[in-house]
């Protein structure tokens, strides 16, 4: 599903290079690739919300919300997070959160294997987010109360409190965003000249849909550098019709 | 799915194995729990391209068990009661979870359950200690009340009469002074019709949370049926089939009146679904059946002889 980081880079360095217009070193490339999957990769969030306000269609393949949402899974990821006393802590890899997950385990007995044999279950419930000032007037409301089976979490910059019957220390997880791991073209040099080195080297994690995407995001970056006002404003052309034609 | 998650042998033992020790849950299969409600709903109602785009569980939570609780009084058929001997000192404490009474009745020898009629004609009201020269009289800044009312120390008073037995005794005026005074109120016109019965009285000390009732229920066996919220345990917090619909609707249009920006005809719409549905499960609970109303329905046919 990756996108090869040497295709992206031999792609930019030849429309870069057509009529001796100028070089992007890899070290620049790493800088602008980065740059241009973090773009791509952000505005996806934003595309969910304005497609999620217009009414979809049917088709199997072309549907701007499942093509978005297809391109996010790649970065959907769930993770125990780790409590440290009074707060939780998410794990470092996240980009952005999406739902708290709490194992709310109850016992009851069953006939089987043996009569009264005590059965163990493990339901996994939604963690809600609520702000501390409504956590306050909640958790005094006798049936707004959170309980195991009903939990809720408030966020703070030291970490997330998760309150259920009481707080809770153990069985939480969330669902959540990956960053998009850093891109790297990574290369050695052999008689003065930079060779591709495959075994060092980061693929973009962005969807391979999004090829043509990144060449243009580079490229506008590179135009940039290389002083090449032309180059800048026919990535950018691209990159609005592209845009244009996406979300018309 | 099928919806039934039990093995016949698991339904009928219980998970203990053995036939009717109570752990079983018979009859569990008519009611839906709330926590299936609010998922239910969720799923059903909130999301993309619904009316409801986004809605905390909490309140959806919330609105289940208001609905719950507006359902137990009038819709829900009431099935809590409790039976207890009435102690010599005329009271039966109310039940934990009581919210009001529907029926207050006591058991003659035949297990046939006989209606006592509430009085508003006693009660017990808070009593102020008063000095010889009639004040009030204060402990530091606050009021000393006497234990019990003189109201209540002169009905209580009547039952040291006795009864003809715990099992009901015969109806006797002389041994049931409150019903005497009772048959007396207005007696000069004629006996008051609303006291004309000789099933005994009671009244509900609110302030105590206690039934009080007349002299001659002393030593009965009495039957209170009574209405919960229908929150007070988790078991509980189950609610008919027949009304599950109702209450969803009742969930969504409390929500929908509550939030802003929701044109007005919408929130009519749903007031006008919510009490149709509502309409709908309180005709199915009431238990209206072809063979009972027929049944009842002989009783033209009886004459009334003069």
């Amino acid at each position: 599903m990756a996108v090869s980081v040497d295709t992206v880079y031999q792609r930019v360095l030849a429309i870069l290079n057509k009529e001796q217009r100028g070089y992007v070193t890899p070290q620049e490339f790493n800088l602008f690739a980065n740059q241009a999957q973090l773009d791509i990769f952000e505005q996806y969030f934003y595309d969910i919300n304005q497609f999620g306000r217009i009414p979809g269609n049917d088709t199997e393949f072309s549907d701007m919300l499942n093509i978005l949402n297809e391109k996010i899974n790649i970065f959907e990821t769930n993770a125990a997070m780790t409590y440290g006393g009074t707060y939780w802590s998410t794990p470092a890899n996240l980009y952005r959160l999406g739902t708290i997950v709490y194992d709310n385990v109850t016992t009851s007995k069953s006939l089987y294997p043996a009569p009264n044999t005590v059965v163990t279950t493990t339901t996994q419930v939604e963690v809600e987010r609520i702000n501390y000032n409504e956590f306050l007037y909640i958790n005094q409301s006798p049936i707004a109360k959170p309980t195991n089976s009903r939990p809720v979490f408030v966020a703070s910059t030291a970490g997330y409190q998760v309150y259920g019957d009481t707080a809770l220390t153990t069985g939480v997880r969330c669902n959540y965003i990956k960053k998009p791991s850093q891109v790297e073209w990574a290369y050695q040099m052999v008689f003065g000249e930079a060779l591709y080195n495959a075994n060092d080297s980061n693929n973009f994690e962005l969807h391979s849909s999004e090829e043509t995407e990144l060449v243009i995001k580079i490229l506008e970056f590179a135009g940039l550098v290389v002083k090449d006002l032309s180059i800048y404003g026919i990535a950018t052309q691209i990159n609005a019709q592209t845009n244009q034609q996406e979300k018309a | 799915m099928a919806l039934i998650n039990q093995t016949p042998e698991e339904y009928y033992l219980g998970p203990d194995g053995v036939w009717d020790s109570g752990d079983e849950s018979y009859g569990n299969y008519q009611f839906v729990s709330i926590a299936d409600i609010i998922n239910n709903f969720m799923i059903s109602h909130v999301g993309q391209d619904k009316l409801i785009t986004k809605v905390r569980r909490t309140d959806v939570a919330y609105w289940a068990q208001r609905a719950i609780q507006e359902f137990s009084f009038d819709v829900l058929p009431q099935d809590k009661s409790i039976e207890i001997e009435v102690p010599p000192g005329l009271y039966m404490v109310l039940p934990q979870d009581y919210v009001n009474y529907t029926k207050l009745s006591w058991v003659d020898n035949g297990g046939i359950e006989r209606i006592i009629y509430r009085t508003n004609l006693t009660s017990n009201p808070e009593a102020p200690t008063q000095n010889a020269a009639g004040e009030y009289t204060f402990n530091n800044t606050e009021l000393i009340t006497n234990a019990q009312s003189e109201t209540l120390t002169r009905w209580n008073a009547r039952s040291a009469f006795p009864l003809g037995g715990p099992g009901g005794g015969n109806f006797d005026l002389t041994n049931n002074p409150d019903l005497l005074s009772l048959y007396a109120y207005g007696g000069r016109y004629g006996i008051d019709p609303e006291n004309a019965q000789s099933n005994g009285t009671f009244y509900i000390d609110n302030v105590n949370g206690m039934i009080r009732f007349s002299s001659d229920i002393r030593g009965r066996i009495v039957t209170l049926k009574y209405i919960s919220d229908g929150l007070g345990s988790l078991e509980d917090m189950t609610v008919h089939k027949f009304a599950m619909d109702a209450i969803v609707k009742h969930i969504a249009y409390s929500i929908l009146s509550t939030r802003s920006n929701v044109q007005e005809y919408i929130v009519a719409r749903f007031k006008k679904m919510a009490s149709a549905a509502r309409r709908n499960a309180k005709i199915r609970l009431s238990e209206l059946k072809a063979d009972l109303m027929s049944q009842v329905f002989r009783n033209q046919s009886k004459w009334i002889k003069h």
